[in-house]
């Protein structure tokens, strides 16, 4: 049995897109770790860092939101979310590593000043240099989806996912996307599908 | 296979992986003072123009930590691919950690060191760095108390994505000799002699350039 550790409005919301995506049965045990849920001795045998979110299977224990649904999907997500040629599968590795190395830094540095940090204390240089950073990357996004509808051809892959529910804090924050209109196209595609509305439900009920 | 990237550059991970896994490869250079990142031929391997990228048979790909984990699922089972899903969501996990958490305090940490003078440094940089650096090494030292590697027992694509990235904390001066078990397994990791036949193609690199 899959248990998914951590409350729906945070990074757990990605694994659950997936855990619906594929229709898996799971057990999600809403952890907030402000409220020092993590912090007991049995979440931190699986993550000594007591940060959600954090995955079980069977003897499988990991965190790293976007690694879990790596995981996820390799082992659950066979001619769905895992592509069957070598090219695809190269591909959802490589933009799940983008997604955490290039695209989140900016993306969340940008959600944090603007959303977390009271008006009088907001860096707008830094807003700035964030937005700079995050408009670099949405060229190499958009140069990829120009060539086919999806990040790892022509099917929905965890590759999208992993990338969507990144670039999802760029609509949250009002980032006009229109100077990159396939990466526009596809983010709507990718945000409206079922799986992803369910768990934005997820996310307002909670 | 070909790695496209100079030695020198974040290609040195994956000429190690290819080194632990036997694949034959073949390193082909990129010149960062030549611009040769950003010339037609690399950009049509790679749009954004960065190094490394792979390229074997049809796969084509980029991000150093990922292609580290293509070739391991790829040519390493009994290498650095372990077996059963246990040790493989690890494999998972500490690639996405290293690229994630570990390399921009320690990456950070280097570029303050390599790129600037040492009268030109921001010692506070350096320092805020270094207690960042922490609390990351001492996850390390927690998952090493259950074995010598990341995985338990045998050496994994797990050891060697974190520890090419520690090796940026090192060489920016950062010590883990506070942590014994860190510093053994960087020993361990860095002895190996695919990662020492690719510091010596560094060197060779390096004094060629000179």
């Amino acid at each position: 049995m899959i248990t998914l550790y951590g409350k729906a409005a945070s990074r757990a919301s990605r694994n659950l897109w997936v855990l619906e995506e594929l229709g898996l049965e799971y057990k999600h045990v809403p952890y907030d770790h402000n409220k020092g849920e993590t912090k007991n001795p049995a979440y931190m045998a699986i993550n000594p860092a007591a940060k959600i979110p954090a995955l079980t299977d069977g003897d499988v224990a990991m965190t790293e939101s976007l690694g879990m649904n790596l995981y996820l999907a390799q082992t659950y997500g066979a001619g769905k979310l895992w592509p069957a040629d070598a090219l695809g599968q190269a591909k959802c590795i490589q933009w799940t590593l983008w997604s955490a190395t290039e695209l989140e830094p900016p993306a969340v540095g940008r959600l944090m000043q603007l959303f977390m940090t009271p008006e009088d204390k907001r860096d707008m240089n830094q807003v700035q240099v964030f937005a700079e950073r995050t408009k670099r990357t949405l060229d190499t996004l958009n140069i990829a989806l120009s060539k086919s509808p999806f990040l790892a051809g022509n099917a929905f892959t965890v590759a999208d996912i992993n990338v969507a529910a990144v670039a999802e804090y760029l609509v949250r924050t009002k980032f006009d996307l229109s100077p990159w209109p396939a990466v526009q196209k596809w983010l709507t595609a990718c945000l409206e599908r079922p799986a992803n509305q369910k768990v934005m439900q997820m996310k307002v009920a909670a | 296979m070909k790695i496209y990237g100079s030695i020198v550059s974040r290609a040195s991970r994956n000429a190690w992986a290819a080194e632990e896994t036997g694949t034959d490869y073949e390193v082909v250079p990129l010149d960062f003072r030549k611009a040769e990142h950003k010339a037609p031929a690399f950009l049509a391997i790679n749009p954004a123009g960065k190094m490394p990228a792979l390229v074997d048979g049809d796969v084509v790909m980029s991000e150093s930590l990922a292609i580290n984990l293509y070739i391991a699922q790829t040519y390493g089972k009994g290498s650095l691919w372990p077996a059963g899903a246990k040790d493989q969501a690890r494999c998972l996990q500490w690639s996405m950690w290293a690229g994630a958490e570990l390399e921009p305090v320690a990456y950070g940490r280097l570029r303050e060191v390599l790129f600037k003078k040492e009268s030109e440094r921001d010692q506070s940089v350096l320092d805020d760095l270094a207690e960042k650096a922490k609390p990351l090494v001492e996850l390390i030292a927690q998952a090493l108390k259950s074995g010598q590697f990341l995985c338990g027992g045998a050496f994994t694509v797990a050891d060697l994505n974190a520890s090419c990235v520690v090796e940026y904390l090192v060489r920016s001066g950062f010590e883990l000799s506070p942590w014994p078990a860190v510093d053994a397994w960087y020993k361990a990791c860095t002895a190996r002699p695919g990662y020492q036949k690719v510091q010596d193609m560094r060197a060779a690199a390096i004094k060629a350039a000179a």
